[in-house]
């Protein structure tokens, strides 16, 4: 018999195991790898160049850029989705007629490819005929060409919103699904003693919500982490580096410049980050599970 | 917005209604709705303008109005281009062996995590469901590395294995935790009558399963047959591309043919807007379950 489960367990693993260890395990200790050397993504030899491509960091104008673009970037990608997320849960679960259409609805951008999002709203903001701009025209009375996505100052800011307007829709069912589980008796106790909307809201609800406040959050940054596709179709990363992000950043210096040692450095980076990002995850979910049981 | 929540039933609640002053809450927020649904539904509704517009129209700045006829030469002239039927054949021989794979893979491995666990199977399984949190970025290199070595850098070889890799945490969390659901008195009488665990996860654990196959399977299907970025790096040729690779591809074709780029992102859109409406239902829990319990 132990033996048997020893056998099934091995055979059953084996696959997955190998499949896994390949493609994703090895390629990540690689990348540490490659990060010392200075290999070009052609030849087949290369040079270890020790920490030169760290210290290349320290002293590349872009990668600083880069990072405070994602900063911005996830910051607000946090926020956003998360905000309106819980506003429209909040809504959408007050019982009013039509919740599941009105679900479906802000539900629907999250089934479209980052591609054909990044195309929809590279339509809103075109200078001539987007509709943002025939908007603002209408409503100032003038004309109006403004290019959002082709200014420094505006392009960043206008992926966000197109990323939100997809993002929304993921935190709004996780906290409708966080909702279900607040007790309607504890809702109704808090009417009877007096507590008005905004009270039972901040009070009870709020905090009732963590454990989804915690998932959404968590999703939110593993997400915008991996945020490429939307900024890579709709901006590139630029104008002049203005939208640029990390991952952006790492692709051009690698599949651009055909700097891979220094992609890879870059990758290192990427990879430190979410690892510090998923143990801050990790730690507080249990921290949320010792409370919330 | 709990006030018509503490009414119980509708004979209790008219009596009520009739010395309570008029509770205008459910109409403001039901407006409030409409307003953001209509908001939220607007860059979609512009996508399906454009694709029955001509160029011309577009143009003179008549893309947001109601149309008075629908032009349907966008269509005619995507689905005529031998370029959009090579992009979709190549898009749906990645996503489904794909899809199948991960699943089947996340099947054999969920197995084993929630029915016969070992020393240190815990810490293995947790090694495998970080890998759904990092940035794909991360293992770009090597992988191009790797698929250039052997030769199969420009063909959908790469494409494949790679997703069904990365699938491999999301489908092995959900089975996981599906399997463990599955009363192990099922499984240990399977086994008094001779079966192998073979036999136990195939014709017991397997059957009732299906809901948490189809969440996977509407999962999966979504994401593979929107990415972008593995085909981006994979291939080279215009013969291998999929739908997404071809979008961008076909914007430099198109550049001014706004109309034709909103009809081939509406068919590229397809499959998945389809998937979306009609397993809705898996695709949400899916999201909650995978992300809730992880």
């Amino acid at each position: 018999m132990e033996r048997q489960t020893r056998f099934w367990q091995v055979a059953l693993l084996a696959l997955p195991l190998t499949v896994f260890a390949v493609l994703v395990i090895w390629p990540l200790a690689s990348s540490f790898y490659y990060s010392f050397t200075n290999w070009n993504g052609f030849s087949a030899d290369y040079d270890f160049v020790g920490l030169a491509n760290f210290t290349k960091i320290y002293t590349d104008d872009l990668f600083r850029n880069a990072i405070l673009n994602t900063i911005i970037w996830m910051v607000a990608a946090i926020l956003l989705p998360t905000l309106l997320g819980l506003g429209l849960a909040l809504l959408i679960d007050s019982r009013i007629p039509g919740g599941a259409m009105f679900k479906s609805i802000f539900y629907l951008p999250i089934c479209l490819s980052a591609i054909v999002v990044g195309q929809i709203w590279v339509w809103i903001y075109q200078p001539d005929w987007g509709l943002l701009n025939t908007v603002i025209a209408a409503i100032r009375g003038d004309d109006m060409n403004f290019a959002w996505l082709a200014k420094p100052d505006t392009a960043l800011g206008s992926v966000i919103v197109a990323w939100s307007w997809q993002q929304t829709g993921l935190s709004m069912v996780i906290y409708l699904a966080g909702l279900t589980a607040i007790s309607e008796d504890l809702l109704e106790v808090c009417e009877m003693d007096g507590a008005s909307t905004w009270q039972r809201l901040r009070l009870v609800v709020i905090p009732l919500l963590t454990p989804a406040t915690v998932v959404v959050v968590a999703l939110s940054v593993i997400n915008s982490l991996k945020g490429f596709d939307i900024l890579f179709i709709m901006t590139g990363g630029g104008p002049f580096n203005s939208s640029d992000t990390l991952a952006m950043h790492m692709y051009n210096e690698s599949f651009k410049k055909y700097l891979m040692g220094y992609g890879s450095a870059i990758s290192v980076v990427l990879f430190l980050i979410a690892l510090t990002i998923i143990g801050i995850y990790f730690r507080q979910l249990r921290r949320v599970d010792e409370i919330y049981g | 917005m709990a006030d018509t929540r503490a009414i119980p039933t509708r004979d209790t609640a008219m009596p009520e209604a009739a010395d309570k002053p008029f509770d205008p809450w459910p109409a403001v927020i039901f407006i409030a709705l409409v307003c953001l649904a209509v908001l939220f539904l607007t860059p979609t509704v512009g996508v399906l303008l454009s694709s029955v517009k001509t160029t011309r129209e577009i143009a003179l700045g008549e893309l947001w109005s109601i149309p008075s006829a629908l032009y349907l030469g966008n269509f005619t002239e995507v689905l005529n281009n031998p370029a959009v039927h090579r992009y979709l054949v190549n898009t749906l021989l990645v996503t489904a062996p794909a899809t199948i794979a991960s699943i089947v893979l996340g099947v054999l491995a969920g197995y084993v995590f929630a029915k016969l666990p070992f020393r240190g199977s815990n810490l293995l399984f947790l090694v495998i469901v970080s890998g759904m949190f990092f940035p794909p970025q991360v293992i770009l290199i090597p992988l191009f590395r790797l698929f250039n070595a052997v030769g199969l850098i420009d063909t959908l070889w790469p494409i494949i294995l790679v997703h069904t890799a990365l699938g491999i945490p999301i489908c092995t969390l959900l089975m996981r935790n599906f399997f463990a659901t599955v009363p192990t008195a099922l499984r240990e009488a399977a086994i008094i009558e001779g079966a192998n665990e073979w036999q136990v996860l195939t014709k017991v654990a397997l059957p009732i399963s299906l809901p948490a196959l189809a969440v996977l399977a509407t999962l999966q299907f979504t994401w593979i047959w929107n990415d972008f970025l593995w085909p981006l790096i994979f291939t080279q040729s215009d013969e291998k591309r999929t739908i997404m690779l071809g979008l961008v591809n076909m914007k430099g074709q198109y550049s001014v043919a706004w109309g034709v780029q909103g009809a081939l992102s509406l068919i590229a859109s397809l499959p998945t807007l389809i998937v979306f409406l009609f397993f809705q239902r898996y695709f949400i829990k899916g999201m909650t379950m995978g992300a809730v319990k992880g």
